[in-house]
């Protein structure tokens, strides 16, 4: 029982960043039929440019963070973010104009090569302490558990961003956005401004994204070049596939599952002591051929 | 085709060319050569996929990885041959793309770029982990051929099975199932209305480009005659795509030539690094490398959607027997390059 407490928390705290990296990945999926594989660095480098607030610019230097800036940096990286977001589909995927799925999948896929590329020429190819807004942890009542209160910072973000996206989705531009998704050419008729709808959405994404670099350095109170493609893509991505692949709720969804089954996995490997190395990325592995197999249009999809 | 004998002899000065490099070429470099050929061969691996059905795949450098561990695990652990040691490598391609194609190619092209990627984690992690297979962090063993035991011979060794893959690579698409791959690219729809199986070529084409990939491990493997896990990272296998994509996807003398760039750029960034003092050169390192890459990638697909082939159709066309022509319209030489499909 004990164990299975510990799944869930450990899983919940991973799965939650998964679902956060998800939602963007879904929004602009939605929007513009793209799977973004930059969207990873859309959180490594706003992550990287709060640090650089926290220690005071001196990109080699080996200064602490100062925790105090911590909110202001957030801040400040999720604007970075929403601004790198736009600036990629105004400078890369708009003039791609309309290629295959593919086509723009390998684009992002060069995004994302440069954009660590540019983070170890500036950062350098190693890690760099990176804080968490709140220390220490709590014991879950009843059990030996601890939950970090990280864990909670990082559910509550996810709650509120959840549902500023409901009530988004309710409102007028959300719902142009919904339009833009449906049919672009009869929202342009409806007078819908199609590409401004596309580019929200990219910002939006680099937003989420720039979120879920700040919470899961938070994680590993650690940064590298990379980070959030090399340890969160791919549970996200395949935990998009899982929750059916525009559907947003589904992204959260699927983020919490891959989450569990990775923390499970891990726990599965330790308690009968087997030899399986890389436990959590069999795990994803699996999971995504098995939804490809048995139901590819995902738990809450329209259409594979 | 009508052969002149201007022809002939631009054929004969290429060739002759080649054959020297090896020779030339400052002995510390011979490898960065051996390398060169390798990339070519995966360009090639890559090209069957993304030139001529339009898939892609993220996780080529695990198929590379897998071909190369195979590889030296029948060299050192099981005393086989070179040869026969290059055919379970290409199997180990087969399999590997055989599973992933065959769950993936069923829903869409999309979701088999996604299955590689997660291969491509899964292989890194977990599969060249497994201590008896691969040496586990120490590397696994992959010794030469004793007649190719030398640096300069071994290149020749790569030369040639990058020559052997051309000529297959040209006969294939020449084949009634290489046209039926083709035909799939133009129009699945259409094809599908002639009677040609979508999904089954799909994964023939996979299946080619994983055996071709194997291939390229095996030689991979002997090169520093030691295969170690690290070499074959996610930026590896986004490499081997725009190397493919940047040559002109869906020609083969574009997509060798990119290999080949792509593995000789860090040495030549290297060397401009060290014997120039001059701007762009004192700040242009190897570690600059993947964004050049990415950026040559993003100008390709954004303006030159066939790639290093396009701006050689002409030279290219008059090689190949016909005209010197240099029209825009029909640049891409063999219908396509990136952005040519729906």
């Amino acid at each position: 029982m004990e164990t299975v407490i510990e799944v869930l928390v450990f899983g919940l705290q991973r799965g939650a960043i998964f679902g956060l990296v998800g939602l963007g990945l879904a929004l602009v999926y939605k929007a513009t039929r793209i799977l973004n594989f930059a969207q990873g660095e859309l959180g490594t480098v706003p992550a990287f440019v709060a640090l650089m607030v926290m220690i005071g610019f001196e990109a080699g230097g080996d200064k602490a963070a100062d925790r105090g800036l911590l909110l202001p940096a957030t801040v400040l990286a999720v604007v970075v973010g929403a601004g790198l977001g736009v600036a990629l589909y105004a400078i890369v995927i708009r003039p791609l104009g309309k290629v295959s799925p593919v086509t723009s999948l390998v684009a992002t896929a060069g995004v994302a090569l440069l954009l660590t590329t540019v983070e170890i020429n500036v950062f350098e190819a190693r890690a760099r302490r990176f804080p968490r807004p709140v220390n220490g942890g709590f014991r879950l009542v009843g059990t030996e558990v601890i939950v970090d209160w990280h864990t909670l910072v990082i559910l509550a973000v996810l709650a509120g961003v959840a549902l500023a996206l409901a009530a988004f989705f309710r409102s007028a531009p959300g719902v142009a956005l919904l339009a833009t998704a449906e049919d672009p050419f009869a929202a342009e008729l409806q007078g819908v401004p199609v590409e401004r709808m596309r580019a929200m959405a990219w910002g939006a994404a680099g937003a989420l994204g720039a979120l879920a670099g700040v919470l899961g350095a938070g994680v590993f109170e650690s940064l590298t070049p990379g980070f959030v493609t090399s340890t969160f893509m791919i549970p996200a991505f395949t935990g998009v596939v899982l929750g059916g692949i525009t559907s947003m709720p589904g992204a959260v969804i699927g983020g919490f599952a891959l989450g569990i089954v990775s923390q499970a996995a891990i726990q599965i490997v330790t308690t009968y002591n087997l030899d399986v190395p890389g436990p959590p990325q069999l795990a994803v592995l699996v999971v995504l051929l098995a939804v490809l197999l048995v139901r590819p249009k995902g738990l809450l999809g329209k259409a594979a | 085709m009508n052969v002149k004998p201007s022809r002939l002899l631009a054929f004969a000065a290429i060739l002759g060319l080649l054959v020297l490099i090896p020779q030339v070429v400052p002995v510390v470099y011979v490898n960065v050569i051996s390398r060169a050929a390798v990339y070519g061969i995966l360009a090639l691996s890559m090209n069957v996929l993304v030139g001529y059905t339009g898939q892609a795949s993220l996780g080529h450098a695990a198929f590379l990885g897998v071909g190369a561990f195979a590889s030296g695990y029948a060299l050192s652990e099981l005393g086989m041959p070179f040869g026969a040691a290059m055919v379970v490598a290409a199997l180990v391609g087969v399999v590997a793309a055989l599973v992933l194609g065959g769950v993936a190619l069923r829903v869409s092209g999309l979701y088999l770029a996604l299955v590689t990627i997660a291969f491509g984690l899964f292989a890194q992690e977990t599969l060249f982990n497994i201590r008896f297979l691969t040496g586990g962090g120490a590397g696994q063993i992959a010794p030469r051929p004793s007649m190719f035991s030398g640096d300069v011979a071994y290149t020749y060794l790569c030369m040639g099975v990058l020559f052997v893959v051309l000529i297959f690579d040209w006969r294939l698409l020449a084949s009634r199932p290489g046209r039926a791959i083709q035909a799939l690219r133009d129009d699945e729809r259409v094809a599908a209305s002639w009677g040609i199986d979508v999904t089954g070529h799909k994964l023939l084409a996979f299946v080619i480009s994983g055996a071709i990939a194997g291939i390229g491990g095996a030689l991979f493997a002997s090169i520093e005659q030691i295969v170690s896990k690290e070499d074959f990272g996610l930026s590896l296998s986004i490499t081997f795509l725009l190397m493919t994509v940047v040559g002109g996807a869906g020609n083969r003398w574009g997509v060798v030539q990119g290999g080949i760039l792509f593995a000789v750029l860090p040495t030549i960034l290297d060397r401009t690094h060290a014997n120039f003092h001059v701007f762009p050169f004192t700040q242009l390192t190897a570690t600059w490398e993947p964004a050049i890459g990415a950026v040559l990638l993003l100008l390709t697909l954004t303006m030159f959607p066939g790639g290093i082939a396009q701006q050689q159709a002409g030279l290219l066309s008059w090689l190949g027997g016909g005209p010197f022509k240099h029209d825009k319209a029909h640049a891409p030489a063999q219908g396509g390059g990136m952005g040519a499909r729906p």
